[in-house]
This record gives C-alpha cells, sequence and structure tokens, in this order.
C-alpha cells in the first residue's frame, strides 16, 4: 500500500475514534469522571444496531452501499446507547455520594455488566453486520488506496455528526449551558442553569455519538463482545492527546490517534529505509514499530502527553 | 485482646460487619469441610483453591498498599502479576526459550529485580500526575507490558505461554521429594466414598504452605508498615497530599516507596502463581486480572489487610463458583457470569458501602491505646531523641 492508501484508512479509523472520543471528552468535563464504561456504550450501540437490522432487513433501496435498513439500525443503536447511558446515570451515578475516583471505579463494574450481559446474551464470538462485502473503489485502486464505499459512508456520516454537535454546542442554548457547565459548573448552576438536566442531554449526546462510534466499528471490522473495551484505552489516548475536556481538542486527538496507529505499517516501512545512526538502534526501532505495537504507540504517546503537556494539544484552557 | 485470654470479650468487642464476616467464613468453611467429607469436593482441588485464594489474597495486599495505603490508583496489578509470574516462569522453566532450568528461587530474586525495575519504569512517569490520570496511564502501560509479553517471542514463547514449571521446592533438600516420600492415605469418613490423598495432594499441601508463608510474612510486614511512622504519612497522603507537602514530606518519594513495595508484592503473588498453576500464557496479563485485585481491595475496604484478605477469598469463589454452577446448575458459559458478578459487586459497594465491608477501624491505632484498660504507655525518651535527630520521617 502507498502512502495515500494508509492515511485513507487512517481516516476511516479516526473517524470512529473522533466519535467515541467527543463522547468520553464531554462526559469527563460534565461530569468530571473518566468513564470507564464508555467503550462498552458504543458495543451496546453495535449490537443494537445488529439486532435491529436483522430484524428491519433491508427496506428496498441503498446508499452508499449501505441498504436503508442499515441506517434505521444505526439510529436506534444510537438511541438505545443514549437511553441506556441515561437510565445508568439515574439509576446508578446519579445517588452515589461519591468523589470522582469513586465514580470511576464504579464505571468500571458499569463496563463489566454492560460487556458480561451482551456476552451472555450473543455469545463471545466475532460476528458481522448481514451487509454484502464490497470491494474496493475501483478508481481510486491506481493509487494504491483500497477503500469501499463503506468506508466513505463512515466518514461522510462521522463528518455530519460532527458538524452536527459543532452547530449545537455554539449556536444553540444547549450548546452554550454545556459549554458553561464545562467550564465552570458552580458559576454555571448560579447563574441558574439546570445542570441536572444539561448532565443528562451530556449523556445523551456523548452515547449518542459513542453507539454511532460502535455500530460504524462493527461495520469496519467486526462485532465481539470485548470491542469496545479493547478500543477504550485507544479513545483515552485521544482524549487526553486533545486535552481533556475539549470537544474539539477531542476531534483533533481522535483524528491523530487514528492516524497514527494506522499510519504505524507505513512508518516501519520508513524506518526499514532509513539509514539510521548505530545498528543496534536501527533493529531496536524497526522491532518496536510494527504493527502488533500500534496501540502501544499510542499509550506511549498518551503517556509523554500527560507528563509534558497534560492540558492536550488544545492548549491551556483545558475546557 | 487477645482471643486466648477472654474469648468472650473478644467477640462482644466485634463491630457488626466483623460479626458478619465471621459467621458467613464460618459457615463457609464448614460447608466446604462437609462438601469435602461427603466427596463432592476433591481434597486436592480444595487445597488448589486455597491456594488461589491465597494468591489473590496477596495481590490484594500489594493493591492495598498502593491504593489503601497511600490512594495511588494503579490499574497496572496485571503487569506485575505478570512479570512476577513470566520472571519465574522464564528462569525454571525446561521450555524456556532464554536460561531456564534454574532454582526456583534464583527465578524469585529474577522475578523481584524485574519487577522492581518495571515499577521503577512505570512509576517515574506516572506517579507525578493527577491520580484519574495515573489510572488511565497506568492501564495503558500494563497493555504495553501485555503487548510485548504476547509479540516478542524469542524472549516468551508469544501467545504459546510457557510450559514445564517445576513445583517451588523443586531442588530443596527435603521438601522436593516430600509429595513423593508421603504415603498414600485412605480416610474413611463416610462408608461407601473414602478419600484418597496421594501424591498430589502433598504437593498441594506445599503450595498452600508456601502461599501461607508468603501471605503471613507480607501481612505482618505490611501491618507494621502501616502503623509506623512511614504508614502515617502515606495516609496523610492518601487524604490530602498537599498537607502532606506542606509538612515538609517529599511526597513524590513515599509515592515510589509505596508503589515499590505494593508491585513487589504482586510480582510475589505472581511468582507463586506459576509454581501453582505450572503454565504461564499472555492471558495472565490481561486487564481482568487487575480488577479482580480490585474488586477484592474494595470490597475488604480500603486500607484494611484483613478485608484484602477476605476480598481474595471472595475472588476465588466468584471465579470457581461460576465454573462449579456451570457444571451444575444452569449452563450459562462462566466467563460472562463471572463478570457480571464482579461488576455487581463493584457497583453494589460503590453505591450501599464505599467503606467496603471491614474498613481499617482498630488496625491503624497501636493496639495498646485501645485496649481502655491501660493507659498507652508512654515513651521513656523523647521521640526524638530515640531517632538520633535523623530521618526524613
Amino acid at each position: 500500500m502507498t502512502v495515500l492508501g494508509y492515511m485513507a484508512n487512517g481516516l476511516v479509523f479516526s473517524s470512529i475514534i473522533v466519535l467515541g472520543s467527543i463522547g468520553l471528552s464531554l462526559v469527563y468535563s460534565i461530569a468530571d469522571f473518566a468513564n470507564f464504561a464508555h467503550g462498552d456504550t458504543m458495543t451496546i450501540g453495535a449490537y443494537t444496531a445488529l439486532v435491529t437490522f436483522g430484524a428491519v432487513g433491508g427496506l428496498g433501496g441503498a446508499v452508499l452501499g449501505l441498504p436503508f435498513g442499515f441506517f434505521v439500525a444505526l439510529v436506534v443503536g444510537i438511541g438505545v446507547a443514549a437511553v441506556v447511558a441515561v437510565a445508568t446515570e439515574k439509576l446508578i451515578y446519579e445517588p452515589l455520594d461519591i468523589d470522582s475516583i469513586g465514580l470511576l471505579i464504579t464505571s468500571i463494574g458499569i463496563a463489566f455488566i454492560y460487556r458480561a450481559l451482551i456476552q451472555i446474551g450473543f455469545g463471545s464470538d466475532f460476528t458481522r453486520f448481514d451487509v454484502q462485502q464490497l470491494r474496493p473503489i475501483e478508481s481510486l485502486v491506481p493509487y494504491g488506496v483500497r477503500v469501499t464505499l463503506h468506508d466513505v459512508a463512515i466518514v461522510a456520516s462521522a463528518v455530519v455528526l460532527v458538524v452536527g454537535l459543532h452547530v449545537l454546542l455554539q449556536y444553540t442554548d444547549l450548546g452554550r449551558k454545556m459549554r458553561a457547565m464545562a467550564d465552570n459548573p458552580d458559576l454555571a448552576r448560579v447563574s441558574g442553569i439546570r445542570t441536572k438536566r444539561v448532565k443528562l442531554w451530556t449523556w445523551v449526546i456523548g452515547a449518542g455519538l459513542a453507539g454511532a462510534g460502535g455500530v460504524f466499528l462493527g461495520l469496519f471490522n467486526q462485532l465481539s463482545p470485548r470491542m469496545g473495551f479493547n478500543l477504550l484505552l485507544v479513545i483515552f489516548a485521544a482524549v487526553i492527546l486533545g486535552g481533556i475536556g475539549s470537544v474539539y481538542g477531542a476531534m483533533a486527538g481522535g483524528f491523530l490517534i487514528g492516524m497514527i496507529t494506522q499510519l504505524t505499517p507505513f512508518f516501519s516501512n520508513v524506518v526499514e529505509a532509513l539509514p539510521i545512526g548505530p545498528g543496534w538502534l536501527a533493529t531496536l526501532l524497526e522491532n518496536l514499530i510494527t504493527i502488533e505495537y500500534a496501540n502501544a504507540i499510542a499509550f506511549v504517546i498518551m503517556v509523554v502527553v500527560l507528563l509534558v503537556r497534560p492540558n492536550g494539544i488544545a492548549g491551556e484552557g483545558a475546557t | 485482646m487477645s482471643l486466648l485470654d477472654d474469648p468472650r470479650a473478644t467477640f462482644a468487642d466485634l463491630t457488626r460487619p466483623e460479626g458478619w464476616v465471621l459467621g458467613v467464613s464460618v459457615a463457609f468453611a464448614l460447608f466446604l469441610l462437609v462438601a469435602m467429607l461427603t466427596g463432592a469436593l476433591g481434597p486436592t482441588y480444595f487445597l488448589f483453591l486455597v491456594g488461589l485464594a491465597g494468591m489473590y489474597a496477596l495481590l490484594s495486599f500489594g493493591l492495598n498498599a498502593q491504593w489503601g495505603f497511600t490512594g495511588l490508583i494503579n490499574f497496572s496489578v496485571a503487569a506485575f502479576f505478570g512479570i512476577g509470574a513470566y520472571g519465574s516462569a522464564l528462569m525454571t522453566a525446561s521450555s524456556s526459550p532464554i536460561a531456564g532450568g534454574f532454582n526456583p528461587l534464583v527465578g524469585l530474586v529474577v522475578a523481584l529485580v524485574v519487577a522492581l525495575v518495571l515499577a521503577l519504569l512505570i512509576g517515574i512517569p506516572t506517579l507525578r500526575l493527577r491520580t484519574d490520570y495515573l489510572a488511565i496511564a497506568s492501564l495503558g502501560l500494563a497493555e504495553v507490558v501485555r503487548l510485548v509479553v504476547l509479540n516478542e517471542r524469542w524472549l516468551t514463547n508469544g501467545s504459546a505461554g510457557v510450559r514445564g514449571i517445576p513445583g517451588f521446592f523443586q531442588g530443596w533438600p527435603v521438601l522436593s521429594t516430600f509429595p513423593e516420600a508421603m504415603p498414600g492415605l485412605r480416610l474413611v469418613v463416610i462408608p461407601g466414598s473414602p478419600i484418597i490423598l496421594g501424591t498430589s495432594f502433598w504437593q498441594s499441601l506445599l503450595n498452600v504452605l508456601l502461599v501461607l508463608a508468603f501471605a503471613g510474612v507480607t501481612f505482618f510486614v505490611l501491618r507494621r508498615a502501616h502503623q509506623s511512622p512511614w504508614g502515617r504519612v502515606l495516609r496523610t497522603i492518601r487524604s490530602d497530599e498537599d498537607l502532606a507537602r506542606a509538612l515538609g514530606k517529599n511526597t513524590y518519594s513515599f509515592k515510589m516507596q509505596s508503589f515499590i513495595l505494593g508491585s513487589l508484592i504482586m510480582a510475589l503473588a505472581g511468582v507463586f502463581y506459576t509454581h501453582l498453576n505450572l503454565y504461564v500464557g499472555p492471558g495472565d496479563l490481561d486487564p481482568i486480572t487487575t480488577f479482580y485485585a480490585w474488586v477484592a481491595v474494595i470490597l475488604g475496604g480500603s486500607g484494611s489487610n484483613r478485608g484484602a484478605l477476605f476480598g481474595g477469598i471472595v475472588i476465588v469463589t466468584i471465579r470457581e463458583g461460576t465454573r462449579f454452577l456451570n457444571d451444575v446448575a444452569l449452563p450459562i458459559d462462566p466467563a460472562p457470569m463471572r463478570l457480571l458478578l464482579i461488576g455487581v459487586v463493584i457497583v453494589a459497594v460503590m453505591r450501599y458501602r464505599p467503606q467496603g465491608v471491614l474498613p481499617p477501624q482498630r488496625e491503624l491505632i497501636w493496639p495498646s491505646a485501645v485496649d481502655g484498660r491501660a493507659t498507652p504507655e508512654t515513651p521513656d525518651s523523647g521521640v526524638r531523641e530515640r531517632k538520633g535527630g535523623g530521618g526524613d520521617e
């Protein structure tokens, strides 16, 4: 594959990471804890879409290689992920009287419960959406870019959702309230913002985007009960790289981390081609920059960012 | 205080949760005993379970030294456990891709040294971070360790794991041949279902003694450390790090010491696991091990070593009980059941008893101070004189 090919893959994967990281970042800043159940919320979205799509079928026509029924399934997946998250907030998180560390630990328990229920219901094997596998788009293959129409659909839908979120945050009342709350919850509250309601909306938006990310992840790879949890740390890396609490930072971080993980094979080619100083260094780099370590590289970047620039690339504001 | 001096007063002294835990534990022990006598539970398997419970208790002690004492959110328990297990397995196993064939004691030392190095590697960058960042960063680094173990085949044999590990007492004077030397016993408690105690039973018995030794030493070291001035500084850091710093403590250094102490204990648990299970694979570094230890600690009560012991037993009950249920009653895959139970326990504890079942109360105070009968002994000389005015406590 060429650079362009890897970058195209990176773009598709980034779209999924961005969808996940926005929600995680929103919840981090407004509900004020690191939600370890976020990855499993994605899994919920994916499996809901699987069930819905199986029930409604194709519904006739198709857009970008995806039947209409799939988009219905996508919407249902988003909805169910949001409803589950709101129910969890209402039933579990809200009555708790503990600090953000306690909430963090609780969210791990929630993550396990989500995953266990899905595994009991669907088994632990890999499954796929029942859509036809497409061949790469012919006209792009000469450039070394092997993307299918499904990949285009993923990127396009992600762009629509992200633009929608941008409009919501910048131009609506709810968006302003959310930004105010992320900035300073106490100040928001004394200014008369109903913070509880805003928090619920945050869960709806964050979990909904996660659900969409999960559906696309299932379409991009496969579905398995561990899919969300496996991606969780990558999403955390993206959120931290972008700056915790900053939605736009999360978008940038998600984009970068997605690109970096997918470009790892390209980097390994580069390292092999470059004449790097002493032989042992070259061998070491060649061994470490391989596809097996794509995620590990993302995690190391995450730790380095935490150390050097804990507010992330979004700058000092961190909101 | 002592059970022997005044049993009635000791029981009257128990708080309600302590009474409950004691009651449930006794009932559970009786249940296991009956199951064993009736032949439903093989004695060798029972000892394996005891060994496993001891191992989880050890793991929980390690986490307790980090989270319970100092408040460090370490989500890399599995990495230290795995490094301990791999360290000793690679040194002792016959199929080891590197050295192999050494005495298990060498394996123990190597495992602890490697764990120390890893603790420094993970601790130096992450311990300066805010608590929630520490959680995420340590989980990420644990994942890096797991990926390295999985992918560096020349070092770890990759996904196939390491087999051919000897028992811990291999090469010891008497103990190495002890299981074979012991006669096979045949006990008949209930006519018709005799219990046969063979070589494997004595082998397991040795393992249980080993883990009891490990856990016992760790327990007393931690107990002493927790009550010492050093432990008080850690507790201060846990409740208010700025305060500790304002009192002139180098909190980073104290956090590092507590992190290393805990990591070494986790590696010790890993070493024991190697010689209990006789097989080590990359699956042992799965994050679930980390969360098993977490459940044990928060269920037992953060900062409480007794609680960690109790939590360890509960974890084994969940782990093996789901398998048992699957065999006997419900045909549900045990893996998700386990996950579900762990999740429910976490949420339930955080909801209804965030301090844990056995929160540390009197554990933190010198016994002579709580007796009430005698006034606390007064030191003959001032603290400063005794310490020679030095030390950075």
